[in-house]
């Protein structure tokens, strides 16, 4: 009886991987719908074009901890000495992105797909201000907006100054989630420090100057005393959560959480986004190659299919609605008008193209960071 | 030790050398060698900076971690000295049999989840004060959120109490009856019968459930996480942060060691006061 | 406790009253956990979800998310831990319980630690030495990384449970004749078995719920189900967070009922003593 549970057990356990005779490993950070994307989207589709070849996609996580986490293991096994890494394509954030480069973790392989010069936005070259050029193509971009509830917010605030204006007359109703929930939380208090601190500019393109130390200090002041009028929310996923239960009618979310949010029903239809001046960043999601992967070649086939505006416009547009992370004018003529319009359908392209900004260069964004626990949260 | 036979001492060590050696080589070793990295400064000699910086930044969420654990870990204990209290001295069958087959349930529900069912629950549009608007226990404009500290606190007591409840109930159990017979036939309360006479018997296993939930509390991530990440926090939410945002593993590694302090104090007041007398 | 001067019928309401809100204060939360595995949408203002369907339930357990498998090698792995927990934490219990042994305090603090420190910095490094010595990727990696976490609550408990044993049933055994090993195996391993067998349910849902050192020693050749658990948790998809939970509440509550049948006896009276 024991044993026949425990050979059923084993068999369960071994039955994925026994007929396929390799396995192309994909581990993704994010949340759960990007593991369930390549699994149901892009694994049939490729494995379809390369018999013999199984897609694994593996999920660690969302935010920035689950592309650490992915840096953790591949420098592990750098460190370890191993041969061929257990990672053949990986999906990472920005910040990971800059380590991962210089530790010589990924290798360079954009221009060796025939789908790698599509790209045209500037973060497929850098990323915080480090050189990635060659090892990165984004498979999404996503934004910081500001979600809300028109029921609640009549006419969302159009500028930093308006929403100060709008949280003294509204207390408690607009939140975010600090700098250690989640990348949505800190990408408002950059976006806060670029908008107050007369510095936006430099803190995005350079040079790094240590005499902006004061400049940063005096626009974290500022948000102490904005703080007084919010609510704290626990993490990304948590601002959209009070959303979700009206607990809060405003708050900074990444545009392509709020979306699957929507699918998945745990947000009103109903609620919409905005973007303020003078903007909020946003950032792709990368697809990397690591150094020694396994299987590079397949890899290199699995992300130039990735990339192919046939599967920007039906994958990530359509089933998504996130931003492609190739030119959209490859991806356009592939879509019919209404499925490209309803990307656009509270912020605008021009909108998008204005206040859409980077995050500020990694030195900067260690300082600011930093500053917000020193000036704010002390 | 009034249980010690008069076996050499290395009879003891070599039993104990198989579970020391999977905790060392597989615990012990790893720790060390991300413990070294808390004192190397970037030339690679020594320093203490990462943790002054840590103090700098995070004095605050050590006390802030230290009072949660330890308003926890009181509240879990008289929880479980209540519920198991009943349990052993309660007077009818059915009600001990429900209390009995209801307070397990948090056992299996991992931390994450635990986290997850609390943040929806206490919150101030959640279920439970939806409850209690519905049956009119406070005004709908009272209702407050709970994802602070608190919230933090309801989460660790529901998922540990009946952890230290299953140790105690258990330990109650199997106490002589007599004792206890003796002092309700004198008339004693039940409260008198389990403060005076069981708790005492059962003080050991009391205390390492306790000092269990204590250490775990401390090194649990998901739920300061999930309820409450923002200042002040607990420091494995610190701890993370700084491995996140920054890749900063000394300071990280500085805080995981003064987190460790708080647990070997723990563990020492536990050591002190109950495993000098035998394991009980 | 006012109970026992109270009249009956009210003491009864009391009771009745007070076991009301214990139920409420351990299931409430947990409704939760149940409404949201079913809920296909459920947002403000609608108190409770308004719609109900199996949508992601699908989901779960769509072909290609081998979300069985998950699950079948998660309990594969708790099942071979406990093994492994219990084969090295009855003998250093029995030692740490019975016999001399030097710096036992030490020893007991030193298995503590696990359970005490942020793991993550820890299972990095271990994960760097797996590569090396190839047991990353494999079942026995992760075992090994579960074991080594849950022993402090097989060794803790297993120490008092044989503490508690009456010393003067081991020397009546002795004194008729019977061999150190036939007085273990015979008098004082079975008054311990509850203990233990509390021990083993302990580290069965620890090795169960754990997810970081699975990742770092087993991802991407070895899944379980908590990953998935975890991912969807923090990602605030509930949904599928919900549903993880509550299939891995199968095994846990199976577990703890095939051990307690085993003993043929209320198992858990004679619990951590």
């Amino acid at each position: 009886m024991k044993s026949h549970l425990i050979a059923l057990v084993a068999a369960l356990a071994f039955a994925g991987a026994a007929f396929a005779q390799t396995t192309l490993n994909v581990v993704t950070a994010g949340d759960q719908n990007m593991v369930d994307y390549v699994n149901n989207y892009l694994a049939p589709k490729f494995e379809a074009a390369n018999p013999g070849v199984k897609v694994r996609a593996v999920g660690t996580g969302p935010g920035d901890s689950g592309s650490q986490k992915i840096y953790e293991k591949l420098s592990a096994q750098q460190k370890a000495g191993t041969a061929d890494w257990d990672v053949d394509v990986a999906v990472i954030h920005q910040l990971a992105s800059a380590t991962m480069v210089n530790e010589k973790l990924l290798m360079p392989y954009r221009n060796d797909i025939s789908t790698g010069k599509l790209v045209s936005r500037d973060t497929a070259k850098n990323a915080l201000g480090a050189n990635v050029d060659g090892y990165v193509m984004p498979m999404f971009h996503s934004q910081i907006v500001f979600a809300y509830n028109p029921e609640l917010v009549k006419s969302p605030p159009r500028s930093f100054a308006e929403l100060t204006d709008w949280v003294k007359k509204n207390p408690k109703q607009f939140g975010y989630n600090g700098v250690k929930g989640g990348m949505s939380g800190v990408g408002f208090v950059t976006g806060w420090v670029s908008a107050y601190s007369g510095i936006g500019d430099k803190l995005e393109k350079g040079p790094f100057d240590a005499s902006s130390g004061p400049a940063i200090d005096k626009a974290l002041a500022g948000l102490k005393d904005f703080n007084q009028y919010v609510v704290m929310t626990p993490g990304n996923a948590g601002t959209l959560d009070m959303l979700n239960r009206g607990e809060i009618a405003m708050g900074p979310v990444w545009v392509d959480m709020f979306y699957t949010w929507q699918a998945d029903g745990r947000m009103s239809p109903k609620m919409k986004l905005a973007l303020p001046s003078p903007g909020l960043p946003g950032q792709p999601m990368y697809y990397v190659i690591p150094a020694k992967a396994a299987h590079a070649q397949l890899a290199k086939k699995f992300i130039e299919l990735a990339e192919s505006p046939e599967v920007q416009a039906d994958g990530i547009i359509k089933q998504f609605n996130w931003y492609p992370g190739i030119d959209p004018q490859y991806v356009q003529p592939k879509l019919d008008q209404t499925a490209w319009n309803k990307l656009f359908t509270d912020v605008s392209p021009q909108d998008l193209a204005r206040y859409g900004r980077p995050f500020p260069l990694s030195p900067y964004f260690k300082e600011i960071v930093e500053g917000y626990e020193r000036v704010v949260l002390k | 030790m009034n249980g010690q036979t008069s076996a050499p001492r290395w009879h003891g060590l070599a039993l104990a050398a198989p579970a020391l050696t999977v905790v060392g080589v597989f615990f012990i070793a790893p720790l060390a060698m991300s413990a070294v990295v808390a004192f190397r400064d970037k030339a690679g000699g020594f320093t203490l900076e990462h943790f002054s910086k840590a103090f700098d930044l995070y004095t605050t969420d050590l006390l802030f971690t230290l009072a949660i654990v330890l308003l926890s870990t009181v509240l879990i204990g008289v929880l479980a000295i209540a519920i198991a209290g009943y349990l052993t001295l309660g007077e009818n069958p059915r009600a001990v049999a429900l209390l009995r087959w209801l307070y397990r349930w948090p056992l299996f529900i991992p931390f994450v989840v635990a986290g997850q069912v609390m943040r929806t629950f206490l919150a101030k549009n959640g279920m439970l004060n939806h409850v209690l608007i519905g049956t009119g226990l406070i005004e709908p404009l009272s209702a407050q959120s709970l994802l602070d500290w608190r919230g933090i606190v309801v989460a660790f007591v529901w998922k540990q109490a009946p952890f230290v409840t299953l140790l105690l109930a258990g330990a109650m159990a199997s106490l002589e009856s007599q004792h206890i017979e003796a002092a309700r036939n004198l008339g004693a309360r039940r409260v008198r019968v389990l403060l005076d006479i069981v708790l005492p018997q059962v003080r050991g296993t009391l205390l390492v459930g306790l000092v269990l939930s204590f250490v775990t509390m401390l090194s649990v991530l998901s739920v300061p996480l999930m309820i409450n990440p923002n200042s002040p926090t607990m420091v494995t939410v610190d701890v993370a942060y700084r491995i996140n945002t920054f890749a900063d593993y000394a300071v990280a590694n500085a805080l995981c060691l003064l987190s460790l302090l708080l647990a070997a104090g723990g563990a020492w007041f536990y050591l002190r006061h109950a495993a000098s007398k035998a394991v009980t | 406790m006012n109970a026992l001067t109270l009249p009956s019928p009210l003491r009864a309401l009391l009771r009745a009253v007070l076991l009301a809100l214990f139920a409420f204060a351990i299931f409430g939360p947990l409704l939760n956990l149940f409404l949201w595995a079913f809920a296909e949408r459920w947002y403000f203002p609608s108190k409770l979800p308004l719609e109900y369907g199996l949508t992601f339930w699908y989901r779960v357990f769509q072909p290609r998310g081998n979300a069985l498998a998950s699950l079948g090698t998660s309990v594969w792995i708790a099942v071979l831990t406990v093994f492994l927990s219990l084969a090295v934490a009855v003998p250093a219990g029995y030692a740490l319980a019975r016999l001399k042994l030097p710096w036992r305090s030490a020893i007991l603090l030193v298995f503590l630690l696990p359970q005490a420190v942020p793991n993550l910095p820890v299972y990095v490094n271990i994960a760097q030495v797996f590569y090396q010595i190839g047991l990353n990727g494999t079942i026995v990696g992760v075992v090994l990384v579960h074991a080594s976490h849950g022993l402090v609550l097989a060794v803790w408990i297993a120490s008092a449970a044989f503490a508690s044993v009456d010393v003067s049933l081991e020397e009546a055994a002795r004194n008729l004749g019977a061999s150190a090993w036939t007085c273990f195996r015979t008098v004082t391993l079975p008054i311990a078995a509850p203990g233990l067998i509390a021990s083993a349910i302990f580290v069965f849902l620890e090795s169960l719920d754990e997810f970081t050192g699975t990742y770092f020693v087993g991802v991407p050749d070895v899944t379980t189900l908590p990953l998935l658990m975890f991912n969807a948790s923090m990602g605030g998809n509930y949904q599928i967070a919900s549903i993880t939970a509550l299939l891995l509440l199968i095994p846990s509550i199976g577990f703890m009922l095939v051990v307690e049948r085993f003993l043929k006896a209320d198992v858990l009276a004679m619990v951590g003593r």
